[in-house]
């Protein structure tokens, strides 16, 4: 590795603070007591994460640590680079090179006996550690349009993740990453919504469901054993958006859903796919798989959420070594399933405003839901139109990755959304949907520094402001 | 044809002769030996489970992705830049013929006495050497390209041309009218065929396995192939402004 090279973007020098885990120390958190939750501890750090790279390679990654032919190819895939195209230290190459170089001098061949030749390098010390925990948490929200773009099947994204993971067990993380793995490994849900506030959340959504609706026979169900589905959600629905939540128990009212939350195990997201921590990962994803057992439920219904959806559908089983026993399908899924079975009428005039569908990366590119969405917005919505490119070419809504919760990054976030911004102002919409609470925020945030004359939607809220009542399950 | 216009009878040095056969198959076995432990390397790491209920075919994405090399559609990359996308296939024409010249010119040396056929190898790999002097330049001149390459890429790069430039002399195969073009591509080749899997080359190695279990995941997951009636992953025609 370079030593200390100066970065274009000024992103690479960004220090390590680490007083947040100072003070979890000091605190005698049980996650960090556990060894669960790694705090940082001066010491052989680039020793530490060499044992765990050698362990933790898999093929698939090894592939891909082998396969780049240094095409360049990647380059323009990249938001990051299109945003700043002379600065080669954005490309997904060049990221993706800092972890192959280390991979290549103490694990290939030809970069153990000449490093120099294929451009090997090694760490030296927890500066140069630092400097890689900006490049895959500071540059790359790890959305994986350049796996797709890569004629080699080079997966940058899955890499990116890897190494987050290896600077994770070694507490060198963001100070935001850090904040979040806590409060999921403390409190089981990433906003340490505590279960008061998460049952009073429910209980006033129901309510305001009731009074919309004229009707006492809504419930918002917690822990009710042999429903049908259990919904999980995301814990900024509890925090910030809990219409989402009114806007889901009313359209399950409507159609006669038998359903439930649970009291434990309701946070479908997981930091552990941001942070790299499989650990974590497991742990959350483990939660929403055994209150599904617990409550005998027949299916998994996860609302609107990109990385939640990823990672509980897919990468959850796999974290947790858990075979899957129940169907796990998106909401919008669902949405998609009522209006085909006619359990619910709507009128597409009750959107009359013009509409674009924003794909989540991780829903489209490292899941399988990409006209789901489309099908359930063309018969809620009478202005449908689409942002180019969409689907698995759309570009990320630049919050991704856990980018949101690093502010340290934010002005180089906010500097590439213009690829984003150009993209929405194109579309000439006046709402963007998207299927994702994640991007929810980072597009707003993208509309609001780039003056779009635009605001965010999600899926549920358009399909229950369409949603016709005099039919026969109506109030 | 008299009897001594006849390739096998046509003189040629030991030297040459030894070239062409015996330290060409003792490099391939060699090749051949190293490759071997490369994919023992390979498979000594771990390969995950996946314990998901699946949403597409894990076959059907593999088999697409191994494909995507022959769809330019399939991948935003090769789909705006067509003139790289020919480049591509012209390069790797020349390197396939290039290859194949080796095994033609001791092992059947007759088919480069139609004419047509070897003037037809003298274009496929002269034309592979234009479009590696056009590689050449673009990974001096482009900022990206400069800073991402090793000193393995531009020699892997710089080879690949003068053996390009060898073969294109050497197929006529005449060493009665001077054996330097045979001998510097048969010792090029034999020179490649030892270092290739210690360099940036052994890409076509790793290449068909990179793609498999990309494929092979996103194929799980319902991602790849693209949706029937969807040309690639590209938005369909209704979808563009």
């Amino acid at each position: 590795m370079k030593r200390r090279k100066k970065s274009p973007s000024g992103v690479v020098d960004a220090p390590l603070d680490p007083r947040t885990q100072d003070r979890a120390k000091e605190d005698g958190l049980a996650s960090v007591k556990d060894g669960r939750l790694r705090t940082y501890e001066p010491g052989d750090n680039v020793r530490r994460f060499l044992d765990l790279l050698g362990s933790r390679v898999s093929r698939s990654l090894a592939v891909s640590l082998t396969a780049c032919v240094h095409c360049g190819l990647c380059a323009e895939s990249c938001h990051y680079f299109l945003a700043r195209p002379d600065d080669p230290t954005m490309t997904p190459v060049w990221k993706a090179d800092q972890i192959r170089k280390i991979f290549k001098r103490h694990l290939d061949w030809t970069g153990r006996v000449a490093p120099w030749w294929v451009k090997a390098g090694s760490l030296r010390d927890d500066e140069d550690l630092n400097r890689l925990k900006n490049i895959v948490f500071g540059t790359c929200s790890a959305c994986r349009r350049c796996t797709y773009n890569c004629p080699m099947g080079v997966d940058t994204g899955l890499l990116v993740r890897f190494a987050r993971g290896l600077l994770t067990e070694l507490g060198i993380v963001p100070e935001g990453v850090f904040n979040v793995s806590r409060d999921q490994w403390e409190t089981g849900n990433q906003m340490a919504v505590t279960e008061a506030d998460y049952l009073e959340t429910l209980e006033w959504m129901r309510d305001e469901v009731r009074t919309e609706l004229g009707t006492d026979k809504v419930e918002i169900p917690v822990d009710r054993e042999g429903a049908d589905i259990l919904y999980t959600i995301n814990p900024r629905e509890i925090k910030f958006d809990p219409r989402s939540i009114a806007h889901a128990a009313r359209i399950f009212h409507i159609a006669g859903e038998s359903w439930t939350l649970p009291k434990w195990g309701w946070d479908q997201t997981n930091f552990g796919l941001f942070s790299g921590d499989d650990r974590l990962g497991a742990f959350v994803a483990r939660n929403v798989y055994e209150a599904a057992e617990r409550l005998r439920v027949k299916k998994i219904v996860i609302s609107e959420c990109g990385h939640g959806y990823r990672s509980t559908r897919w990468e959850g089983y796999t974290w947790a070594g858990y075979d899957q026993k129940l169907p796990t399908e998106s909401v919008v899924v669902t949405l998609k399933r009522y209006l085909a079975e006619g359990r619910i009428s709507v009128d597409p005039a009750r959107n009359a405003e013009s509409v674009t569908f924003h794909d989540s990366c991780n829903i489209a590119r490292s899941g399988d839901l990409v006209e789901e969405p489309r099908e359930v917005l063309r018969r809620v919505c009478a202005d449908f139109r689409e942002m180019v490119p969409n689907r698995r070419e759309n570009y990320c809504c630049t919050g991704g990755g856990g980018l949101l919760s690093m502010a340290e990054y934010r002005p180089l976030r906010l500097e590439v959304a213009k690829i984003k911004a150009d993209q929405l102002r194109a579309t000439g919409a006046k709402l963007v949907c998207t299927m994702c609470h994640n991007c929810v925020d980072g597009l707003a945030d993208v509309i609001k520094h780039y003056k779009l004359p635009m605001r965010v939607v999600q899926v549920l809220e358009l399909v229950s402001n369409a949603l016709v009542l005099a039919g026969p399950r109506g109030a | 044809m008299t009897d001594s216009d006849k390739p096998e009878s046509r003189p040629m040095s030991d030297f040459l002769r030894i070239l062409e056969n015996e330290v060409q198959i003792a490099a391939l076995a060699f090749l051949a030996a190293v490759y071997a432990l490369r994919l023992v390397w390979l498979f000594r790491f771990r390969n995950r489970k996946d314990r998901t209920f699946p949403a597409g075919r894990g076959s059907a994405g593999a088999g697409y992705s191994l494909m995507s090399v022959a769809l330019p559609g399939a991948m935003e990359s090769t789909r705006r830049r067509p003139g790289f996308y020919a480049q591509f296939i012209i390069f790797h024409l020349g390197v396939a013929a290039a290859i194949a010249g080796t095994f033609i010119i001791p092992y059947a040396p007759g088919v480069f006495e139609v004419r047509p056929v070897m003037r037809l190898f003298q274009a496929v790999i002269g034309a592979a050497f234009f479009v590696g002097v056009l590689r050449l330049v673009r990974r001096m001149t482009n900022s990206v390209l400069r800073e991402v390459s090793s000193p393995d890429d531009y020699f892997s790069l710089v080879l690949l041309l003068v053996w390009f430039a060898a073969a294109a002399l050497a197929v006529p195969n005449r060493p009665d009218r001077g054996e330097w073009p045979l001998i510097l591509y048969f010792g090029l080749t034999a020179f490649f065929l030892v270092y290739v899997p210690f360099s940036k080359i052994c890409h076509y190695l790793y290449y068909p396995f990179s793609r498999f279990y990309l494929g092979r995941s996103l194929g799980h997951r319902g991602a790849m192939p693209p949706l029937p009636g969807r040309r690639g992953a590209a938005p369909a025609a209704e979808d563009r402004p």
